[in-house]
């Protein structure tokens, strides 16, 4: 791809953020619910004591003088503070997203290093019992609740095995001086191995559960387009040719069947990074998703504003990497 | 150094580290919500205040039975209908060893009241909590004085939901470092807030040792306390059963006889202080006949609800009060279930064939609004069940005056401080702000008005009670019940004691 194209691309980022700053907004000020009123619950407030609270806010400004100042500030970087947590959103969304992010990279890779060779195994072994076997699961994988399935594994493996913690990211014994935030990463660079495992026993069911989606799609996906592949004339003739079979599923086929694997893969990254509330939720897991839910359903409007104007940007980032990654796979297509 | 010797140095850390964290005794509660900011000046949030009270102390307490005594005071006298005196406790230290003063305590209370009073350009969202409180003026080194704008008899209510801070310590830091540092008086200090997953508290060995007047006083049984955030019932029951926490809050009631029947878990309940009723919209024109409203009230089996949904754990109520609440009237007679009388009432108002209503509900009460819905639908009064999000409902019901549009509100109001103002006047004073059905009597706005300033306990009791039978009488509400507050624990958790405040106080709780 050119440099030009590169910038063309990335300025369509603009129109989409502005796009999603509108909707956005107008939604949660038009969504019922004041804020002000969920802050003080059912205890005692007068009704100057209410007024200064909106004042505080900024609540007691017009829709449309709010909107220009929100987009005004945003444009500084400035989204405002926290309704209830009283401090800079960015801030507080910053100290949840390496959660967010550790949880959805490990999940990726949990999906990517079992749904490949269960779709390649799938395709070779065509209407086998393990091929429907596995079409089976991946359906059981793509419609399972991930609610239901979380504390499904949560009361195997926690409550009647106690192999794996319930809940959280993290040991309270097991505090890592932060590098990265990444608790992973961080406990691997500071060479505190016990760390490491206790931050790994706590991912993997949230990752598992996580993941299990995408496992399912990347295994379907990877199957049909394995299948897709071995059915080219040039595998067909190479099979002609007597080359060696697993020489061409793996070196010929293979790499030509992930093209689509990966670039779907890249889409769906976004959704791990946007989808994982409930994840979040079930194992208690400190992220991004649970904050911007909770945020919601308290009108918290700075939070979700910015939440929703990240996950907007990293959506189109990440389409965008998909198109490259497939044009770097598979140079015949141009963007 | 060589990296060697590095790795030599780093394992010999982690070792001395880990091995008297090995040994600490510590106390984990699995609970429902992490703390919005640790400044306590600076929200509106039990569950913040729940977390953070184990860290600051205030000049007044409760004791597991909700009487209220000093704890950074030492004693409180009224001068007069207007002015407070009290003597602080000698030997109070902060967390960072300095002495808490009189003027920590007029500092405290002026960033609570004063307009602008936080130092960024806010104001408390916890001032309107201090009613009439004018200023708080330091006569001598152990003695303030409190002065109200008007007589305001509830002050040593709402004190113990305010918490003392280090003048200095706020002065260094500003609002801003409030939100994430403590320097409290209270029994634990912070360690290291993970927001989202966990508060990791650690005992302060040098605290003044708590209010005299609860047992047992001195510091805290535990090296280390711990809140562990974990929102989602069903994973925070697994974590007690699975034993990664010693106490868990809001157990749901169908959990119960599984954290029984586990050997090495058990169930605690107090009577909480929230009040469950069904708000009839009196707006509309089927509900401003109060034969309908009998009618209701009528139809609704409370008992039956109570032992097949609530698990029994709930005590049944026939005014807005908590049975436990000052100035309850217990003479009142309650509306029996009889849908036949429902039947009648119904005839009588002009509905022979009955009527349809709907009946508004938060998801979390889905369930208790559908028996309800089909225990009314059996008296003749059809009730479709719509749930909504708590917000939405909160604008569509809580109009302030404002037009409803619904039929009926199956909805709450708590009331942590026991004191009837904190419940009575949202409800049931006209057009305040939960008063969702709508309700509007003079005289019993003459009396709620009056029982504010009133000051003579024995006279304001009984205005409460009068102005109970009053509420009762004109059926604005179908009163339900008040839900005692259920906690799960470990079996190893000892010396805890809930509290019908919902607050979770850890200073005497030991784990084996």
């Amino acid at each position: 791809m050119t440099p030009g194209k590169l910038v063309e691309r990335l300025l369509h980022l603009i129109p989409v953020l502005a796009g999603v700053s509108v909707i956005v907004f107008l939604m949660m000020t038009l969504t019922p619910g004041d804020p002000v009123e969920i802050m003080i619950g059912d205890q005692n407030i007068t009704e100057e004591g209410e007024a200064a609270l909106r004042r505080d806010l900024g609540l007691d400004k017009p829709v449309f003088q709010r909107f220009f100042i929100f987009v005004g500030n945003a444009l500084q970087g400035d989204f405002g503070l926290s309704f209830f947590h009283r401090r800079p959103v960015i801030d507080v969304i910053a100290e949840r997203l390496p959660a967010t992010i550790e949880l959805s990279l490990v999940a990726l890779i949990i999906a990517l290093a079992t749904a490949i060779p269960l779709g390649v195994l799938a395709a070779i072994r065509k209407n086998s019992i393990f091929d429907k076997l596995a079409t089976v699961g991946s359906l059981l994988g793509v419609s399972l609740p991930g609610f239901w399935f979380g504390i499904l594994l949560l009361m195997l493996f926690s409550v009647h095995l106690h192999l794996l913690p319930v809940s959280g990211r993290v040991g309270f014994e097991s505090e890592v001086e932060p590098i990265t935030h990444m608790l992973l990463l961080d406990s691997l660079l500071r060479g505190r191995f016990d760390a490491f495992l206790d931050a790994l026993s706590h991912i993997i069911l949230p990752a598992v559960t996580l993941g299990l989606p995408m496992t399912a799609i990347l295994m379907r996906v990877t199957r049909t387009s394995m299948l897709e592949v071995m059915r080219q004339d040039y595998i067909t003739f190479a099979e002609a040719k007597g080359l060696n079979r697993n020489r061409i599923l793996f070196r010929h086929a293979l790499k030509n069947a992930l093209i689509p694997t990966v670039s779907v893969a890249a889409i769906e990254t976004g959704s791990l990074l946007g989808g994982n509330m409930i994840v979040e939720t079930v194992f208690g897991w400190p992220g991004l998703g649970r904050l911007v839910v909770e945020s919601i359903f308290l009108r918290n409007y700075p939070l979700v504003q910015a939440a929703v104007l990240f996950y907007a940007v990293t959506y189109v980032l990440l389409n965008f990497l998909a198109d490259i990654l497939y044009t770097v796979l598979n140079p015949r297509v141009e963007l | 150094m060589t990296k060697f010797r590095r790795v030599l140095f780093a394992s010999a850390t982690a070792l001395s580290v880990s091995l008297p964290v090995a040994q600490a005794s510590e106390v984990r509660v699995g609970f429902t919500q992490d703390a919005d900011t640790l400044d306590p000046a600076n929200h509106r949030n039990r569950e913040t205040e729940t977390i953070i009270r184990n860290m600051y102390d205030g000049l007044l307490t409760r004791d597991p039975s909700m009487n209220i005594v000093p704890e950074l005071a030492e004693s409180f006298t009224q001068i007069s209908p207007t002015v407070y005196e009290f003597k602080l406790r000698d030997g109070v230290k902060f967390h960072d060893g300095s002495p808490l003063t009189t003027e920590d305590i007029k500092f405290t209370f002026d960033r609570l009241i004063q307009e602008g009073g936080m130092g960024d350009g806010q104001t408390s969202p916890r001032k309107s909590l201090l009613g009439p409180l004018q200023s708080v003026d330091v006569v001598d080194d152990r003695t303030v004085r409190f002065n109200l704008e008007a007589p305001w008899p509830l002050l040593p209510a709402m004190l113990p939901f305010q918490e003392m801070v280090s003048k200095s310590f706020v002065e260094r830091v500003g609002t801003e470092g409030m939100a994430t540092q403590v320097n409290g008086t209270g029994p634990f200090k912070l360690v290291e807030w993970r927001t989202g997953d966990s508060i990791i508290m650690e005992r302060f060995d040098d605290y003044y040792g708590g209010a005299a007047d609860i047992e047992p006083v001195g510091k805290a049984c535990v090296d280390r306390a711990i809140f562990k955030i974990i929102p989602e019932s069903a994973s925070r029951v697994a974590a007690l059963l699975a034993g990664d926490v010693d106490l868990i809050n809001e157990l749901p009631p169908h959990s119960i006889a599984q954290v029984k029947n586990n050997p090495d878990t058990d169930v605690v309940t107090v009577n909480g202080t929230r009040s469950f009723f069904i708000a009839m919209n009196m707006e509309n024109e089927l509900f401003k006949d109060i034969r309908v409203r009998q009618a209701v009230a009528h139809a609704i089996d409370k008992n039956l609800i109570i032992d097949r949904i609530l698990g029994g754990n709930a005590v049944s109520i026939s005014g807005i009060l908590s049975p436990d609440a000052f100035g309850k009237n217990k003479e009142l007679q309650g509306i029996d279930y009889d849908p036949e009388t429902s039947k009648m009432l119904l005839a009588e108002a002009g509905y022979p064939d009955g009527i349809d209503v709907t009946l508004d509900v938060t998801g979390a009460f889905k369930d208790t609004a559908e028996a309800i819905a089909s225990l009314l639908t059996k008296a003749g009064i059809r009730t479709t069940v719509a749930v909504g999000e708590g917000g939405q409902l909160n604008s569509k019901w809580r109009t302030k005056g404002g037009p409803k549009s619904g039929d009926m509100y199956f909805t709450s109001w708590g009331n942590g401080s026991l004191d009837p103002y904190g419940i009575f006047n949202p409800t049931h004073r006209t057009d305040d702000r939960g008063n969702s059905a709508g309700y509007s009597n003079p005289d019993l706005d003459a009396l709620l008005d009056a029982a504010v300033t009133e000051t003579d306990r024995a006279k304001r009791a009984e205005i409460y009670r009068e102005a109970e039978a009053l509420a009762a009488a004109d059926v604005p509400y179908v009163y339900l019940w008040v839900p005692q507050d259920i906690y799960g624990v470990s079996k190893r958790l000892k010396g805890w004691r809930p509290s019908a405040d919902s607050r979770i106080n850890l200073h005497d709780a030991c784990v084996d």
